[in-house]
């Protein structure tokens, strides 16, 4: 027992030592406390975070552990990153940042004087990935179609000025700037631009980058998103075979506030507008079996693709810039 | 006003050529030419044997033309109202217009001059009626003549008779009769003048002596209002040319205000110094009339064209005109005041990224009543005054994806059965596996609205292997004609 309880130091020593030299928080590495009865799916995310900072807006998920990773929710007056893999997932990464948003846009203010939302599509993506379309908005996400403008962007520089104007301006409850690949402009000086107009107009912004990897920005939120087989529809008879649920999302959250880290499996409401978490058992089923967001057991979510996607280059400055701020 | 293009002194004699009557002939020719004795007129082939050392060019139209509209537009910084005359004359309706250049002498003059610096060999003529103007333009031995009110007859008198503006085939039957002079037409009767030369005749006399009314035809709309700046030293960088337009803003905003309008097109001309100008155009999505918000506009289409807009030696002039203005309303602020202002923001920035991005940049969803997914939900240029139709009682019967193509995309999808839906489908070179499906969802073709109705849609929600959710949907039944084939329309979250 005792040799068992050493050999565990010995481990955590080691990740510590990991983690100091990835430059990561080493408080995601922690010994998790037991919570109760969700330990299994707690241990990943350390400990439970404290009471919301006062003065941050925030928007719940509806997902606990996404939420406590999160720090309590989605930061409403940030720049938040959305990253998809390939332009094939476009549904279900652009189908997620529509979710944040209509979480953004629905707490606060009632449903009738919600603001609109601004959709930054540039123009490429927009030919290979469709247009939005405005009853499936409608229908998935409450989306009013007299409340979303769209901006076609031939070019990323006029994506990004548009974007920058119109987080300035606060009259949109959220804004996404959607765009394809890893262009050399959208750097670090780009998207800190984008996140200081969100957080001085009070207004969140959402980065879509579909067909990306993930890349150092400036954003405080970093999460990389896969579609997951939907849940079977609901009946009064039960689960009907074969039949396709509401959306489903395989979430990794890569970059987050707190530094903690982890993979959800997340079903969206479109009735109640949140999402809902998936059991753990289930969701080593159900998600894709490349390993993206599949859970592996360990204590501390392996890395893919050799590292752990960019981690920030100035050691969690933006993190500390947060805390500050919230202090 | 004449066209003709003077060489400096020590340049060879030059003849432009044109193809007449399958002959080359002498279409225009430079001083040099013209003291050899050459005419417009004669034969290349006679010029060249007699003066071998000639230069000769072939005429251009499309340049010639292309020139006097630029000069058109030049001359756009005297006048609103310039027409092109012909092929090489302009006429300038300055009614109103002359005492900004201190009288119509003065200002006579002042076009001369500016145009001879220029290099152009100008003939010019100010008259009462455009008739007058282009006959004493033309056939009259002074370069510049004001012809005073009044004095049309005595003036057009001695004139021959190729100053009325007469067709070939009239001129010449009026002078086989022995009418050589516009004097001789003046005083003689004139319903046999009608009767037998045409109306065109005695229309032209009447339009010459201001009998008639008429109109000249401008290149371009005048605008109901326009402030303007000469400026005495050229200027050139875009922060100068921003302080104007906030000047010329301003000026204009009493004017606006006095007529309850406000700007709904706003032009901005921008004249260099050599002649070429620059005009820029910003619509604006409700009717403006603060400069601030004006200058804002123009400040981003400047923006945009940072590149393009290419200053040369600098503009002497900058005008803003209100091409289309609209009446203003008056807003009675309510309680909530706050969604008005929200509004306001909200437009001002759609003018803004469209005056950057481009007319239709911005884009708004437009529903429609129709089944036709494409149909029932598109997006439109949000500049466009359009009756946004509101929602549709139209129960949505299945899922709707939350993207769709601009254009289905061919699939190749095999199934179980062939009314089915598909097991695996290849898009864009990749094969998918379908795991679960829903459907169909048969949407029929809309007969009454084409003539050439498309086929029946059979739609399917699929799920492939990975989680991914598609919109399919199968064209056409089985037992037609045709094969039925597999489009890609959607995708869903």
């Amino acid at each position: 027992m005792a040799r068992m309880a050493m050999a565990k130091e010995q481990i955590f020593a080691l990740r510590r030592q990991i983690a100091k030299i990835e430059g990561s928080l080493p408080e995601r590495f922690a010994v998790p406390e037991a919570a109760s009865g969700c330990e299994a799916a707690l241990r990943r995310y350390g400990r439970p975070e404290k009471a919301p900072a006062a003065g941050v807006p925030l928007s719940e998920t509806g997902a606990p552990h996404l939420d406590a990773a999160l720090g309590n929710g989605i930061l409403q007056t940030a720049l938040t990153e959305i990253t998809g893999r390939e332009t094939r997932d476009s549904g279900a990464v652009s189908g997620f940042a529509l979710a944040l948003a209509a979480l953004v846009s629905r707490s606060g203010e009632g449903r009738e004087t919600a603001r609109p939302v601004l959709w930054i599509g540039l123009a490429d993506m927009l030919s290979e990935g469709g247009f939005p379309y405005a009853p499936g908005l409608e229908q998935f996400f409450g989306l009013a179609p007299e409340k979303l403008l769209l901006v076609r962007a031939n070019r990323l520089e006029d994506g990004l000025w548009a974007a920058e104007e119109a987080a300035r301006l606060g009259s949109f409850s959220a804004t996404i700037l959607e765009l394809r690949g890893n262009p050399a402009k959208l750097d670090l000086t780009a998207t800190r631009r984008l996140h200081l107009r969100a957080r001085e107009a009070g207004r969140a912004l959402l980065l879509v980058r579909h067909s990306a990897e993930p890349v150092p920005t400036a954003a405080p939120t970093r999460l990389l998103v896969s579609p997951a087989a939907s849940p079977l529809r609901e009946t009064l008879a039960g689960p009907l075979p074969r039949s396709i649920g509401p959306p489903a999302f395989a979430v990794t959250l890569s970059k987050s506030r707190t530094g903690r880290n982890g993979s959800f499996v997340l079903d969206w409401n479109p009735h109640d507008f949140a999402f809902q978490e998936r059991w753990p058992s289930r969701e080593r089923q159900l998600v894709r079996k490349n390993g993206r967001a599949q859970d592996s057991g360990d204590l501390v979510a392996a890395s893919f693709n050799g590292s752990d996607s960019a981690p920030a280059p100035w050691g969690g400055l933006a993190h500390g810039q947060e805390r500050k701020r919230a202090s | 006003m004449g066209r003709n293009e003077s060489a400096p002194a020590d340049f060879p004699p030059l003849v432009i050529s044109q193809r007449e009557n399958n002959a080359l002939r002498i279409a225009a020719l430079n001083e040099q030419a013209e003291l050899l004795g050459l005419k417009p007129g004669m034969g290349i082939a006679d010029a060249r044997a007699m003066y071998p050392g000639i230069e000769v060019m072939e005429a251009d139209p499309d340049a010639d033309r292309q020139l006097l509209e630029s000069l058109a537009d030049w001359c756009d910084r005297f006048t609103p109202l310039v027409a092109l005359d012909g092929r090489d004359g302009l006429f300038l309706d300055i009614s109103g217009c002359s005492h900004l250049f201190g009288g119509e002498d003065a200002m006579l003059a002042e076009i001369i001059r500016r145009l001879t610096q220029q290099g152009f060999d100008i003939r010019a003529a100010l008259a009462s009626t455009p008739g007058m103007a282009w006959a004493s333009a033309r056939h009259s031995h002074s370069r510049d003549r004001n012809v005073p009110a009044g004095q049309e007859e005595q003036t057009l008198a001695p004139m021959p008779l190729a100053a009325l503006r007469l067709e070939e085939k009239t001129r010449t039957g009026l002078e086989r009769v022995g009418l050589r002079y516009v004097g001789a037409l003046i005083d003689a009767p004139r319903a046999p003048l009608a009767r037998r030369f045409g109306r065109m005749l005695v229309t032209r006399l009447d339009q010459a002596l201001g009998v008639v009314e008429e109109a000249i035809s401008p290149r371009l709309p005048v605008s109901p209002l326009s402030a303007e700046r000469q400026l005495a030293e050229p200027i050139g960088t875009t922060e100068e040319i921003e302080r104007l337009i906030l000047i010329l803003a301003r000026t204009l905003k009493p004017d606006l205000e006095r007529r309850g309008e406000g700007a709904r097109r706003l032009l901005l001309s921008l004249f260099r110094v050599d002649g070429v100008v620059a005009r820029i155009v910003v619509g604006t999505s409700r009717p403006l009339r603060e400069p601030t918000t004006i200058a804002k506009l123009l400040y981003e289409r400047l923006a945009a064209l940072e590149g393009s807009l290419d200053p040369g030696y600098g503009f002497d002039m900058v005008r803003l005109s209100i091409a289309v203005a609209a009446p203003f309303e008056m807003e009675q602020t309510d309680l909530a005041e706050g969604t008005s202002i929200a509004e306001e923001e909200f437009s001002l920035l759609a003018d803004r990224i469209r005056a950057r991005l481009g007319e239709e940049a911005v884009l708004v969803p437009a529903l429609a009543e129709s089944h036709l997914p494409e149909r029932r939900a598109r997006f439109v240029s949000s500049g466009k005054e359009i009756a946004r139709p509101t929602r549709t009682s139209q129960p949505m019967a299945g899922g709707r994806p939350i993207r769709l193509l601009e254009k289905p995309e061919p699939v190749e999808a095999s199934a179980e059965v062939p009314e089915g839906p598909p097991l695996s489908f290849r898009w864009r070179r990749a094969l998918y596996r379908v795991a679960r499906a829903e459907g169909p969802e048969r949407i029929a073709p809309e007969w009454w609205r084409e003539e050439k109705p498309g086929q029946t849609r059979d739609y399917f929600r699929v799920e492939d292997m990975d989680g991914r959710r598609y919109w399919l949907y199968r064209e056409g039944l089985y037992g037609e004609q045709t094969a039925p084939r597999w489009f890609l329309h959607g995708f869903f979250p």
